[in-house]
């Protein structure tokens, strides 16, 4: 039973991995990255390695999602207003 | 970055194959995992018994066996803010971004702020009792950070001396623990303080003190990179 869960967790994995590549909006395949993180990080605690799900929760599908969200915000605004400059 | 995408199919088809084949691969494994087995491992667990006294091996491994890759860690990172500080800097085209004033969501993380700060706190205090530590500890607090600046925009901002001090009190603080043990007992990094009782919080020698160091620094680091990711600079925002 459990490993079924895991097998359907890893294809899922794939599936994601093909959606964040393919998606043509950009904050599209940031939320599915936050998606990618909160899998990964159950199949870490799955394999019994806390430490790394505790990282993954925090910095993969936490901080570094959130780092992306702002540069992608930052970088819009800078394309809206780039007849100014160049 | 969506033309590159649109242009180049084969990087897409490339990308597929390779995180097929890992997958695949860790399907195959699954069932050939075994704990403990008779590799490094299990070595560094019968080691981890008597020689450090950790409850949790990881933390042993990170800040005692491998204490010299910790130190490199911090470097790398230390690295990584100061060239990202120095090239939003000199860089004069990114905007601010808008804030819209929240009430609901000022109240809500005044509320929260206090107890993600005690989680990363306890999270750094128990690094060698518990799962976590002070990589991890130390992005929680930032992250409780991050949310203070997502919610009061220009009005919340750390002063980048004290920080800055922080940071290098605690950088200077693991280096010189480590040249403490080296002059005691010819290792660099070692374990200097007595070892005490397993499972207690004052236990496992300087691992404990190592790690908190390791805290304080990736917290602090992490804080100010968020902040120039967030404010660039006052005044010459075009809103």
């Amino acid at each position: 039973m459990i490993t079924l869960l895991i097998g359907a967790m890893f294809i899922m994995l794939i599936i994601l991995t093909i959606a964040i590549n393919t998606t043509t909006k950009t904050a599209n395949s940031i939320v599915l990255f936050f998606g990618y993180g909160l899998i990964s990080t159950v199949l870490y605690f799955l394999f019994s390695a806390p430490d790394v799900a505790l990282t993954e929760a925090v910095i993969g599908s936490g901080l570094s999602a959130v780092v992306l969200f702002i540069t992608y915000l930052k970088i819009n605004k800078q394309k809206k207003g780039v007849n100014d400059e160049s | 970055m969506m033309s590159l995408k649109k242009d180049i199919p084969l990087y897409n088809i490339v990308v597929y194959f390779i995180v097929s084949v890992m997958t695949i691969s860790l399907l195959l494994l699954l069932g050939y995992l075994e704990p403990t087995s008779n590799s490094i491992g299990g070595e560094i667990l019968k080691l981890n018994t008597h020689t450090t006294q950790t409850a949790n091996a990881v933390t042993s491994v990170v800040a005692y066996f491998r204490s010299l890759d910790t130190l490199g860690e911090i470097t790398i990172l230390f690295t990584a803010v100061f060239g990202v500080s120095l090239m939003i800097e000199k860089n004069q085209k990114f905007k601010n971004i808008l804030y819209h004033e929240n009430n609901l969501l000022k109240i809500g993380i005044d509320i929260l702020f206090p107890l993600i700060i005690l989680f990363g706190i306890y999270i750094i205090l128990h690094g060698h009792l518990s799962p976590g530590g002070g990589f991890q500890g130390g992005v929680i607090i930032a992250s409780g950070f991050l949310l203070k600046f997502l919610a009061y925009g220009d009005d919340f901002e750390l002063s980048h001396k004290i920080v800055s001090i922080l940071e290098s009190i605690s950088g200077v603080a693991f280096i010189v623990l480590g040249l403490l043990s080296l002059l005691a007992f010819d290792i660099f990094l070692g374990n200097i303080l007595p070892l005490g009782d397993i499972t207690k919080l004052f236990s496992s020698g300087s691992i404990a003190f190592l790690y908190l160091f390791v805290g304080l620094k990736v917290s602090a680091e992490i804080t100010i990179l968020i902040q120039y990711f967030i404010k660039i600079r006052k005044g010459e925002n075009g809103n």
